[in-house]
């Protein structure tokens, strides 16, 4: 389960917060705000913040369709009660084409198009209109790369429309601009050219969209002309959706126009490359009332099932005493599979009214045998007087080899994009992070007796490793050993030494601890050079095990 | 009176009754004790009214080493200007070793006159209270305040020494005391092995102990505060039944993301916010039905994702962004009803570290699967482990997550914090079952513990769980004091 998704909300996976003012809404959903504010955190929301005359509503990233004012009052009163089942949208063909190059196969291929009628705008329906457009851009288009959008105003260009490959050394006048720009200029100087250059630099031409007079709409992905801006005197549009997959073009290009009827427009259709769109007609699916009612533990009748789903703004009727026939709106894209129709059934009826239950599975309760390693370890270890840290597994060279003196382990895993110089490596070794720890601790009592137990990765295989460290004026290599040699002994593990090699240790003073002829271990005296590294003033007396030594420890399993 | 002294206060006052008032420094040297002893033994008999003790602080210089360089020979100015007649070239004055330091104090003090490369004295060269004061540091080995001192401060010639003395005096209490006779027979402190067995230890004077004084702090070897709350957390859920898991920091994006149905292209899946590693890792054998369920939903109700499935794309390893390609690795070992699994373990996100925020941090996840387990059973064992954990008030919202459907969020409620969005949960996608031959439903919830952990251990800073104030860890209690 993924609930960090507080973390997520502070990287490229934001939310999309959408604004709804209150006016607006309550005159589209036809309810007062208090109520708007109260429910709607119980279709799937959470309200960012109540303002005077809006509020700020954050929506999941499969429901595009709720980004806009429109979209949320549609669904709001259906789960209000107050208007149910399918809204039915009609358009009619405006005799407007639309050509599309076959050269942009490998660049840019699909495009979906309509002619929105009769829009009514003033600057907040303006703002709306790109606040969705954006929206859409980032949850649908996947930051423009997979579905860009573009709105014109109608009555400045000619049609019909071509959508074709052209030379990058074309220009034209884009948004925001005065002057005439070619395309390549676009992406060196115009600021979404910057922004989006990514998505087409490496083709040998550009996305071009142009009039029966050959004068430049847009230049998807990256901007529209500035001939065609919409401005409040607009009142036809030409929306074009450009993109690298069908369905997602035609997702936005059914959001857009669908909030714009409900603003009180007219779609009217283009006819790209032969085909009408769009149509805006729902889809059928037919489920099964069983299925349904055993998922949410909710004993439901064809009749209820269909009625909950005409809440959520389906079209729904019975099929048969088993089968509800459901008609899915076209801007509902999240609904992939039947079971995303059952979640909206739990949603109408009431998450907050289902009855908690426990069911009646039986089961033994199991330890893996790694943990309860790592317990036994912590037991030994706290009895001798020890305290438990429980450092980062990432960290860095200088912490890790430089400063221990150690030559870097051949299997360490390295960050492909770290985020800070402190952070660059995956942990081979525990005791590196205890020394850390011993610095950032320089100021409190002595002695101080650390250890920690925790995995450590090389390659790609992830395995335990414990460690401790003491330090006060008489820390020395008795206590390494003694400590070493208990904590072997409590966890049943026979062990020889000899002398050893481990430069981080003072020689004469450094022991390894061999199992079946291999290194496991190490104890002994920290070397003075690398006390000076960590910037310590003591000796300090320590050991490392690799638990894998251990009978009984598991054998890794094939993963990743 | 029934005032019970220590022997060493007894002996103070015997030594005092002749003396009547004393240096400590005098006392140590007649009591055979050092001098700090001295001085302890006399506070806890003036605390009791028996002696007064009074404490001097008084400075004194001694020479620094270039002091003592001077020591005897006088200051470099005076050396040098005893060491021509009236006059001197200024060439030959500065071959002089001292000459760099001298020449300068000279001119300073009208010592001399410099015309035309010769240096003549003036006549007025009396020796200014500086000398006199070093002449005084030469026989005394130490001088106290007094004019020209300064001086020879600032020059670095000498250093300033704080002494702190103390007068010790007996009171008419203390003399009071010592009239009614001091039993002075040694007291015992800690008793031998001879006095317990001969019994000797009936007829010896115990020394008593003041139990309002604390001896020095003893610390125990701890279990972290955090891996207590995790421990806690294991053992609710050994309670209720369930089986722990454990496995790999790194996985491929395939465990990480495909099997859990999410989108190829799904921004989580960017470099932006996931710790991509340059390694790749095989696909495991039957990837083909994870590759059908994300092109056109394989053989389920679903219309998959469309477009074309990456292999490659797969193969990169990661580190695991949550412990759910773990969850569904385990179901895929064990297909068969009932499963009951959970696992804590550290997951990474691509994250600036701050207060709240970490590159990594501990994550639970819990799975049921069996027939017939439904949403009001997610609900039910969500209900059961926060209450466990001590959050009696729980509610529910709808929520999202990729892989499953339903999706909701459970709130809980805190004192002082209101509701608190504490995890997410749902019913596994049957886009993530069915590849894997998993046939009945799977309750699915996580959990961020080190936000619990926040709120149990009152903690403001994320990091201190992982580079720990050795401090904090020796004050936060074992039991109780974290709730």
């Amino acid at each position: 389960m993924d609930p960090g998704d507080a973390h997520l909300r502070r990287g490229a996976v934001k939310m999309a917060i959408i604004t709804l003012p209150y006016r607006y809404i309550e005159r589209l959903a036809g309810t007062d705000r208090q109520t708007i504010i109260d429910r709607i955190p119980m279709i799937g929301a959470d309200i960012e913040r109540i303002e005077e005359d809006h509020v700020d509503v954050e929506f999941f990233p499969n429901r595009p369709d709720l980004y806009s004012p429109e979209g949320v009052a549609r669904a709001m009163r259906g789960f209000l009660g107050l208007e149910e089942g399918l809204s039915a949208y009609t358009v009619r063909p405006s005799g407007i084409t639309f050509s599309v190059d076959p050269d942009l196969a490998d660049i840019r291929p699909f495009l979906g198009s309509a002619v929105i009628r009769n829009v009514n705008f003033d600057e907040e329906a303006i703002e709306s209109l790109m606040a969705l457009q954006e929206a859409l851009h980032w949850a649908v288009g996947r930051g423009r790369g997979k579905v860009a959008i573009g709105v014109h105003d109608l009555d400045t260009v000619t049609p019909p429309f071509r959508y074709v490959a052209s030379p990058r050394d074309r220009s034209f006048v884009p948004l925001d601009f005065e002057r005439e720009m070619t395309m390549e200029e676009i992406l060196a100087d115009h600021p979404k050219g910057r922004d989006y250059a990514h998505l087409v630099e490496n083709f040998d031409k550009f996305p071009l969209i142009v009039d029966a007079d050959d004068r430049v709409l847009s230049f998807p992905p990256i901007i529209n002309g500035e001939l065609t801006r919409v401005t409040a005197a607009t009142k036809n549009i030409l929306l074009d959706c450009t993109g690298t997959d069908r369905k997602a073009v035609m997702t936005a290009v059914n959001i857009i126009c669908t909030a714009l009827i409900e603003a009180g427009a007219t779609v009217e259709t283009v006819t790209v490359d032969g085909e009408e769109m769009p149509t805006l007609a729902p889809a059928e699916r037919v489920v099964s009332v069983a299925e349904c009612s055993r998922l949410l533990g909710l004993p439901l009748t064809p009749q209820e099932m269909a009625r909950l789903l005409r809440r959520m703004r389906f079209g729904a009727e019975p099929d048969g005493d088993s089968r509800v026939r459901v008609l899915v709106p076209c801007y509902r894209s999240d609904i992939l599979h039947d079971w995303d129709i059952f979640e909206d059934v739990a949603i109408a009826h009431g998450i907050e009214n289902f009855d908690a239950a426990l069911p009646a599975t039986s089961t033994v309760a199991q330890e893996h045998p790694i943990p309860a390693l790592a317990g036994a370890v912590r037991s030994v270890m706290t009895g001798l007087g020890y305290l438990e840290m429980i450092p980062f597994t990432l960290t860095n060279e200088r912490v890790l080899y430089t400063n221990m003196q150690r030559d870097p382990a051949p299997g360490t895993l390295r960050l492909l994009h770290p985020i800070s110089e402190e952070q660059t490596v995956v942990r081979t070794d525990l005791l590196p992070l205890l020394m850390e720890m011993l610095l950032a601790n320089k100021h409190r009592e002595l002695p101080q007796r650390l250890f920690a137990v925790g995995d450590v990765v090389e390659d790609c295989t992830t395995y335990q490793k414990a460690a401790a460290v003491s330090i006060h004026p008489s820390a020395d290599f008795s206590e390494a050993y003694a400590a070493a040699d208990v904590l072997c002994r409590e966890i049943s593990l026979s062990y020889t030494v000899t002398e050893s090699a481990d430069p981080a240790f003072l020689d004469g003073r450094r022991g390894d601890i061999i199992v079946d002829g291999r290194i496991v271990g190490v104890f002994g005296e920290i070397h003075p050079a690398v006390l000076g590294a960590f910037d310590l003033e003591h000796p300090v007396a320590a050991f490392a095990l690799d638990l894998r030594a251990v009978p009984g420890y598991p054998v890794p399993p094939g993963t990743p | 009176m029934t005032v019970e002294l220590t022997l060493n206060e007894k002996k103070l006052l015997v030594v005092l009754g002749s003396m009547g008032s004393a240096d400590a420094a005098v006392l140590a040297e007649k009591m055979d004790a050092r001098r700090e002893a001295v001085v302890q033994y006399a506070n806890l008999a003036g605390e009791r009214g028996l002696v007064d003790v009074e404490k001097h602080v008084s400075r004194r210089y001694t020479p620094t080493e270039e002091g003592r360089a001077y020591i005897g020979k006088g200051l470099p100015e005076r050396q040098l200007l005893e060491s021509f007649e009236e006059t001197i070239p200024m060439r030959d004055l500065q071959s002089h070793p001292l000459a760099k330091i001298a020449i300068g104090w000279m001119r300073k003090k009208g010592w001399i006159a410099i015309r035309d490369g010769i240096v003549q004295k003036t006549g007025a060269t009396a020796p200014g209270p500086d000398e006199a004061a070093f002449a005084r540091l030469g026989e005394n080995g130490a001088i106290g305040d007094g004019v020209g001192v300064a001086d020879l401060a600032k020059r670095g010639l000498v250093q300033e020494e704080e002494t702190v003395a103390y007068t010790v005096s007996i009171t008419p209490r203390g003399r009071e005391l010592l009239s009614q006779g001091l039993d002075l027979q040694e007291e015992a402190g800690t008793l031998t092995r001879e006095q317990i067995l001969s019994g000797e230890w009936k007829d010896l004077p115990l020394r008593r102990y003041d139990v309002t004084k604390l001896p020095k702090r003893a610390y125990p070897g701890k279990v972290h505060p955090y891996q207590r709350l995790i421990d806690e957390m294991r053992r609710i859920l050994f309670d209720m039944g369930f089986e722990e898991m454990a496995g790999g920091i790194v996985q491929s994006s395939f465990w990480n993301f495909d099997a859990l149905f999410q989108p190829q292209d799904h921004p989580a899946r960017e470099m932006q916010d996931t710790f991509f590693l340059g390694e790749r890792w095989p696909l495991p054998a039957g990837y083909e039905r994870v590759r059908d369920i994300h092109e056109h939903g394989g053989e389920t109700s679903s219309t998959g994702w469309g477009g074309t499935w990456s292999a490659e794309k797969a193969e990169q390893c990661v580190l695991r962004t949550h412990t759910t390609g773990l969850s569904i690795q385990h179901l895929a070992a064990h297909p068969k009803p009932p499963v009951k699994a959970f696992c804590i373990g550290r997951v990474y996100r691509r994250e600036a570290i701050d207060p709240t925020h970490l590159a990594e941090f501990e994550q639970l996840e819990g799975i049921v699967m069996d027939e017939d387990v439904n949403l009001r059973h997610l609900l039910g064992f969500l209900k059961e482990f926060y209450a466990k954990m001590g959050f009696e008030t729980v509610r529910f919202r709808p929520g999202y997550f990729p892989y499953t459907e339903p999706s909701v969020e459970p709130e809980v409620y805190v004192d002082g914090l209101g509701w608190v969005e504490l995890g997410g949960s749902g019913i596994f996608r049957q886009e993530v079952t069915e590849p894997f031959g998993i046939e009945h439903p799977v309750l699915a919830w996580g959990l961020g513990i080190s936000r619990v952990a926040m709120l149990r251990l009152g903690l403001r800073d994320l990091r201190q769980l992982y580079r720990s104030d050795v401090e904090w860890i020796r004050e936060t209690p074992t039991y109780g004091g974290g709730r």
